[in-house]
């Protein structure tokens, strides 16, 4: 189920050091959002706080739960409950089928789950056109790659998904297909879609685009709208 | 409680035992997987280092199987030995090396040993304890077997009277071990002394017929050529224990006088108890000794049992390295995984989830080396005992016992502990530091 964002007074450090502040942002249920930015800047971070990966301080609610107020072992639970993470670099087990890398989540799943996330991976994996078979995830090109991360990340129906560079690994024609599917998939179901992203392809068909420097949200494409 | 214990049947403790050292790795097992599915991921990561891997069960084989193969080999060795000497209750030499005596008397192993007169014989023979009183006389041979000289009565108590054809009945017959190539009916010219300094020739003209075949005894009897005492002397040109008028008879008794003298006399009470009061009563200084080759055998495996302890210790420093090395193996091995396991814990697996993910696979490359290192150490034991058997005909047979079982599971179970300190120290690394790596 999708979840609205409401952030305030975020604060993530490294030590004495910080690392990002977020005074207010927030965002309806089912918001796709891009968040660019130069390296280093903290897109990456923000994108941790989000799923709930660092620590972080003030309010950070994803529907009535406050994040940085969670154990992190209910944090974990959290993430594995309502979001789908996508990475840049895929980070598949190559020596397992797509079928088993997008029902991955299965493994640790209460045993009445298994089927529902195996069902929906292979709904994921043939939605988004993954060969079929018993060929491992290693033989399978980049683009083929992100697809099968895709469907790894929707095999458990999350509200979120929270991708970082999802095609930057990819050449530009794989790139606009997995835009394609990631948009039209998110859309479709319903669900809150935050990318880190210097894909202007990608960004293009976001609702809204954050830019961070230097730790701090410099613009919002989506409160110029307002 | 002991009492209960004492009771059960040798294989229910053995079970019981062995249950007992696999319990640490059952309920750590138990506790870590339950409710999960980590193997399709322990089989991801043993075909991502195949090779490593493999080196690693390879190593955990090797030394688990040293140590099996040594324990079962000396356990044969030991047990084939005892068999081989089971039937020399006694045995009267002169004074010497008892070690050397037995070799020479049981295991029938070349030697120059000195001789009894027929006067010390006479008094073993004529004991009313003693039943049978054998003397043995050897030194000759027949391609590579000895040719010993004895009494039917020790043939007859030898093989438990399991004799194909017949027992020697007059000076120039023989019976022969199951392993001689010698046919009932062959002839054959024994040859003065045994081994490569053999004078085949010595005795030309001598030929000696095979009429009976023993029975397969696991002893190096079985590679022996018995014959009449009175042979044995007779061709080598000295009285035969007999005076001229009692013609051809063979066996006891021997007139003193005409007796040349033998290197032992076995000898076989009518009460077992009777054999500690002959051995008092052999051993007489100076003349004659008395041992029981059973407590020279326990001399000698209390030497090899110290040997064994050393050598065991040597073996448990290695599965200790091995283990250790297997340890620092998984180590390596997680860290070049850690971006995967981060990404499990970033997906929402719970702790317990990559713990059981990575002690699974360490106790995957345990119970393959330990499961390899069984048959390791049965090989090992089995192709020693061949060697041993061939070379000394004492029949040494390699078997597996839960002892040595037991010992493998000891080590999987502790190494299956110590697994654990892998898996934990990978929970201790920030899961966003290694996505990012």
């Amino acid at each position: 189920m999708a979840m609205p964002l409401q952030i305030s007074d975020l604060e993530v450090r490294a030590g004495r050091r910080m690392l990002l502040t977020v005074a207010e942002l927030s965002a309806p249920a089912g918001a796709l959002i891009g968040i660019r930015g130069p390296s280093g800047a903290g897109k990456s971070t923000f994108l941790h706080a989000l799923s709930g990966l660092i620590e972080a301080r003030g309010r950070l609610c994803w529907g009535e739960v406050d994040l940085p107020r969670l154990r992190p072992e209910r944090r974990t639970a959290f993430r594995a409950r309502n979001m789908g993470l996508i990475f840049q670099d895929f980070l598949l087990f190559e020596e397992l089928s797509p079928q088993d890398n997008a029902g991955l989540s299965g493994l640790f799943k209460p045993r009445r789950n298994r089927e529902a996330i195996g069902a929906r991976a292979a709904k994921a994996l043939a939605r988004l056109g993954v060969p079929e078979g018993t060929r491992t995830v290693g033989s399978f090109s980049g683009g083929e790659r992100q697809r099968v991360a895709i469907a790894r990340a929707l095999a458990t129906d999350p509200g979120l998904l929270l991708a970082d560079e999802p095609t930057a690994s990819l050449d530009r024609r794989a790139a606009d297909a997995l835009i394609e599917d990631l948009t039209g998939l998110a859309r479709a179901g319903g669900k809150t879609l935050i990318a880190v992203s210097h894909d202007t392809h990608l960004l293009e068909r976001l609702d809204r685009v954050l830019t961070i420097e230097d730790g701090q949200v410099t613009e919002d494409t989506g409160v110029q709208a307002a | 409680m002991r009492d209960s214990w004492d009771s059960l049947p040798v294989l229910a403790q053995d079970l019981i035992i062995a249950g007992a050292l696999l319990l640490p790795l059952l309920v750590i097992g138990g506790v870590l997987m339950r409710g999960f599915r980590p193997l399709p991921l322990v089989r991801a990561l043993m075909w991502r280092f195949r090779w490593a891997n493999l080196l690693f069960i390879l190593l955990i084989a090797v030394s688990t199987g040293m140590g099996i193969g040594l324990i079962a080999q000396e356990r044969g060795l030991r047990i084939g030995s005892a068999q081989a000497a089971e039937k020399f209750d006694l045995v009267v030499t002169a004074p010497g090396s008892e070690l050397t005596m037995m070799l020479a008397a049981v295991f029938l192993q070349p030697s120059a040993v000195p001789l009894l007169d027929g006067v010390a014989y006479d008094r073993i023979a004529n004991h009313p304890q003693v039943q049978i009183a054998a003397p043995i006389a050897f030194g000759d041979s027949h391609d590579g077997a000895p040719v010993v000289g004895t009494i039917t009565d020790f043939v007859t108590y030898l093989s438990d009277g399991r004799i194909e054809g017949r027992i020697f009945a007059r000076s120039g017959e023989a019976v022969v071990g199951a392993a001689i190539d010698l046919q009932i009916g062959d002839r054959f010219t024994p040859a003065h002394g045994r081994g490569s300094g053999a004078d085949a020739e010595a005795h030309e003209g001598v030929e000696i017929e095979v009429v009976g075949r023993m029975a397969r005894s696991g002893s190096p009897w079985d590679r022996a050529i018995l014959i009449p005492v009175e042979t044995v002397w007779e061709v080598h040109g000295l009285a035969n224990g007999h005076t001229f008028e009692e013609g051809d008879r063979i066996g006891p008794p021997f007139t003193p006088e005409l007796f040349p003298g033998t290197p032992a006399v076995i000898v076989h009470a009518g009460e077992l108890w009777a054999n500690y009061a002959l051995r008092s009563e052999f051993t007489v200084a100076g003349e004659t000794m008395a041992f029981f080759p059973g407590t020279v055998l326990a001399d000698l495996y209390r030497v090899m049992g110290d040997v064994r302890q050393a050598m065991s210790v040597m073996s448990i420093v290695t599965q200790v390295l091995v283990a250790a090395s297997v340890l620092l193996g998984l180590f390596i091995l997680t860290r070049l995984f850690q971006r995967q396991l981060a990404m499990l814990r970033a997906l929402g697996a719970p702790r317990r989830f990559v713990m059981a993910v990575v002690w699974g696979y360490g106790v995957t490359l345990l119970v393959a080396g330990t499961a390899l290192g069984l048959a390791f150490g049965y090989a090992a034991a089995l192709v020693l005992s061949r060697i041993v058997t061939q070379r000394t005909d004492i029949l040494v047979t390699a078997s597996i016992t839960w002892a040595e079982v037991n010992l493998a599971l000891g080590f999987l179970s502790a190494m299956s502990l110590l697994s654990l300190v892998p898996a934990l120290v990978v929970l201790t690394r920030p899961v966003v530091e290694n996505l990012r790596q």
